[in-house]
């Protein structure tokens, strides 16, 4: 709002005030309040920040904070759900702290029904699969307890299902063990062969440990791949006792071997949840790699638990390989070959090491990859290596973690903008203005420099000819505030007017502001009259004001 | 036989999958990286230098050259597609490991693709000559191997002693920082290092398919028994992989002699694993800290 050429109204004339008059024409003035709504505003442009707080969530009750579906007959509840209330509305509601159970039902629910879904045409491809994807997955589980939980970074997990079920394969065709044995001779057998290549776990750690174990891998191909007993011949160990029934219909087979391997993934979700999530698990959690000298200090045994977590996974790997055996009716040198290791590292790694839901996404996708697109050759191994390489490259912990990752880098984001969006508020920089005291200062600092930007504006050729006409007495508006400005400046610095008395003339000189410390000439210039010198003094103030 | 011949075969094997732990080696120390793609990089510089004679010329020199250079080429691919992106992010081992191993999934089944199954020959590099020392005949092919595997050596550790980047190479195995903060870049040292050792990784096969065919999946032998002998040697000690290589050449050409050849792996690992278990570093391998990034 500015104003043009009005009659300005002097407040104080009505007290009669010496050559006060009551109306005075007037220049252009801007209203005073603008700079203050200048100054208030952002330059830049503004963006919502901070998070949405009306999220729906279900309504809570005071009452029922407590009132919780249990496990009988333990306390423990079925999910982590967390009371309170809203920061805005204050309504009592119910969040759910951690929804993985849900999750996890629902996406075990949507495997066990999944059979009856499947399209006519594909039944057997997928029914197949979803059996490779059972034993896989189950596999994969026990693999991420011995590399997640153990953190032991053991490649050889391939190799003891292998061992178990290529010597349970023998041991049924040879001397016709039923079915039903060979996961439980598997036990021993991967208890054995666990113990062996245990030891070299205890002395060594992470890559050599891995490294070694890759190795083991390929002795036993080798091994496998020349030896008579073995089948070198026929690619594989085939004819031993299987829990389907060659009798029945074909789709009862697919049916019960895929229910079969789906009951086999539901055991290995117990180990873990039984191994990672109990005593043993929470006592490897607190010796991650890296900290295992913690650990030690508080009294963990952790080189204890790591082994006995490998030697349990390998029990439940060999029992998986006596399973593999059943299953198949034998089995073939792949489970042994480098391909095999890669594609199993794949999906641990495009799931995320080290989490149980991790391993079995992992396995579903590469696994639907591998056997469902057989068509495409050796264009879907290449898919599955791209998609490794992407997660491998871009996602620190695998599909899994990528919320987590989002988040930070979204908080990272945040910040970053914000540090875009912070301008200059006043006179003093922000690092400066804690470390003063005086807030007042500071506040005076700003307003003084928000009324200097005012008055800046206010200065023209007319307003400097009406102080030269009329140094003293009524002014305009415009005028009367700038002067008024002047007036209230500290006493360092500011002008004066001194008078020689034998010349009759006036100088501008300048107190120090210290008391006892005789003021300062300022220029040499001399006025005859003291109106002169009242202009004098005032063009330099207007000088000053600009100049600042 | 004679201990004349099984000293020859030691010293071959010795001589291929020495070079292939020395890169493993010199990868790991420099710049933290367990590289398990020479399996790719080997099949890689094979067919290269496979292309080489049948498109160039089938000059023992054209076909080394291609060898050791499409090898380089290899490696510095797996350095621009790994270590470039990976090196500065959390988990970079074994983020970086998981990585060269999906490289070399992806490698080895592009070049089944592209090549077919089917094995390719290489031509004859060393002639067909003999010479005989006492009762032991050397074909020309055995002198070529171990002469070419010990001249790459032998040019690699002068080349680390005494230029510039073989310098900066060395600075970057003692300390990766300390390194950095002088002026050495990490990624640069990166491209030297891949190069050089995907170089050796091509001049190995090249080598080894004078006895061997090459295909695609022909790399995994010569690197899990390269990567072995690495960690026998104590990973980032180039004397400790020599010395491994011999004393692994020794045990592989004994044990087929002796005992026969499926079981070369498992004496081959017994010993690796004794040693590994009275020094969990390898050979010459620090005791009391891997290489930490």
């Amino acid at each position: 709002m500015s104003k043009k050429n009005y009659t300005w109204k002097n407040p104080l004339a009505v007290w009669g005030a010496k050559g006060g008059n009551y109306e005075v024409p007037s220049i252009k003035v801007e209203d005073p309040r603008s700079v203050w709504d200048k100054n208030k505003t952002y330059q830049v442009a503004l963006y919502k920040v901070g998070r949405f707080k009306y999220i729906y969530k279900w309504k809570n009750h005071g009452a029922r904070l407590w009132k919780r579906l249990r496990w009988w007959p333990t306390r423990r509840t079925l999910l982590h759900i967390r009371g309170y209330y809203n920061k805005k509305s204050l309504k009592a509601q119910k969040l759910i702290v951690d929804k993985r159970p849900i999750y996890w039902v629902v996406g075990l629910f949507a495997l066990a029904v999944a059979p009856f879904f499947f399209p006519e045409s594909m039944q057997n491809t997928l029914l197949t699969a979803g059996a490779v994807f059972g034993i896989f997955a189950a596999i994969n589980v026990c693999w991420t307890l011995v590399i997640g939980t153990a953190s032991i970074f053991s490649l050889a997990t391939y190799a003891v299902v292998g061992v178990a079920a290529f010597c349970t394969s023998w041991l049924s065709i040879n001397l016709g063990y039923p079915w039903w044995s060979l996961p439980l001779i598997g036990m021993a057998i991967g208890f054995i062969f666990g113990g062996i290549i245990a030891l070299p776990a205890m002395r060594l750690d992470g890559f050599y440990y891995a490294l070694l174990t890759l190795g083991l891998n390929e002795l036993c191909r080798v091994y496998v791949v020349t030896s008579k007993e073995f089948g070198s011949a026929s690619g594989g160990l085939y004819g031993a006792s299987t829990y389907i029934n060659s009798d029945w219909p074909p789709l009862m087979q697919s049916m019960v071997s895929y229910y079969g391997a789906f009951a086999l993934l539901i055991a290995a979700l117990f180990l873990f949840r039984f191994i990672d999530g109990k005593r043993i698990g929470r006592l490897l959690k607190m010796a991650p790699e890296k900290r295992e000298a913690f650990a030690e200090a508080t009294g963990v045994n952790y080189k204890q638990a790591r082994i006995t977590v490998f030697l349990i996974s390998s029990v439940a790997l060999g029992f998986i390989g006596g399973f593999y055996a059943a299953h198949y009716r034998g089995v073939a040198f792949s489970i042994f070959s480098f391909d095999t290791l890669l594609l199993g590292l794949a999906m641990l790694t495009i799931g995320g090491i080290g989490k149980a839901e991790g391993a079995i996404v992992g396995t579903l996708i590469v696994v639907l990859l591998d056997k469902v697109l057989i068509t495409l050759g050796p264009v879907r191994h290449i898919m599955i290596g791209l998609l490794m390489l992407f997660v491998v490259l871009f996602l620190n912990k695998g599909l899994f973690g990528m919320k987590q990752q989002f988040r930070a880098w979204r908080d990272k984001k945040k910040g970053e903008w914000r540090s875009t969006r912070t301008e200059k508020g006043g006179e003093a920089l922000p690092e400066e203005a804690t470390e003063i005291d005086d807030k007042d200062y500071l506040y005076h600092r700003r307003f003084d420099k928000m009324q200097r930007d005012y008055l800046k504006n206010l200065v023209c050729d007319e307003l400097m000819d009406e102080h030269k006409n009329k140094p003293l007495g009524q002014h305009s508006e415009a005028l009367e505030r700038l002067l008024l400005y002047f007036r209230r400046v500290p006493q360092n610095d500011k002008y004066a007017i001194k008078r020689d008395e034998n010349s009759n003339t006036f100088k501008i000189v300048a107190f120090s502001g210290v008391r006892g410390m005789s003021p300062r000439l300022v220029e040499d210039k001399e006025y005859k009259t003291i109106e002169d010198a009242y202009h004098g003094v005032f063009v330099r103030r207007v000088y000053d004001l600009l100049e600042s | 036989m004679d201990i004349g011949f099984i000293l020859i075969n030691a010293t071959i094997v010795a001589c291929i999958y020495g070079l292939i732990a020395v890169a493993v080696s010199i990868t790991w120390s420099s710049l933290g990286l367990l590289n398990l793609s020479y399996g790719f990089i080997f099949s890689f510089a094979g067919y290269g230098a496979y292309l080489a004679a049948r498109m160039l010329s089938d000059h023992p020199i054209v076909v080394l050259t291609a060898g050791i250079l499409v090898g380089a080429l290899g490696g510095i691919i797996i350095c621009m597609l790994v270590f470039i992106p990976l090196h500065d992010k959390p988990n970079f081992t074994i983020r970086g490991m998981i990585g060269t191993l999906a490289i070399s999934l992806i490698g080895s089944q592009c070049l089944l693709w592209y090549f077919g199954p089917k094995n390719k020959a290489l031509p004859e590099v060393f002639g067909y000559w003999k010479v005989s020392i006492g009762n032991t005949v050397l074909t020309s092919d055995k002198i070529g191997i171990i002469v070419c595997s010990i001249l790459m050596l032998v040019f690699v550790v002068l080349w680390m002693k005494s230029s510039r980047r073989g310098l900066e190479i060395r600075a970057m195995m003692m300390n990766p920082h300390a390194a950095s903060i002088v002026g050495i870049g990490i990624r640069k040292t990166g491209f030297y290092v891949m190069a050089i050792t995907g170089g050796m990784a091509g001049l190995s096969a090249v080598l080894l398919s004078q006895t061997y065919y090459i295909a695609p999946f022909s790399g995994l032998t010569p690197l899990i028994k390269g990567v072995s002998i690495a960690l026998c040697g104590g990973l980032g000690s180039v004397q400790g992989a020599v010395i491994a290589a011999i004393i692994l050449g020794i045990t592989e050409a004994l044990t087929s002699r002796l005992l026969g050849g499926q079981y070369v792996l498992i004496t081959q690992f017994l010993v690796i694993i004794t040693i590994l278990i009275i020094r969990p570093r390898g050979i010459a391998g620090l005791l009391d800290k891997a290489r930490e990034q």
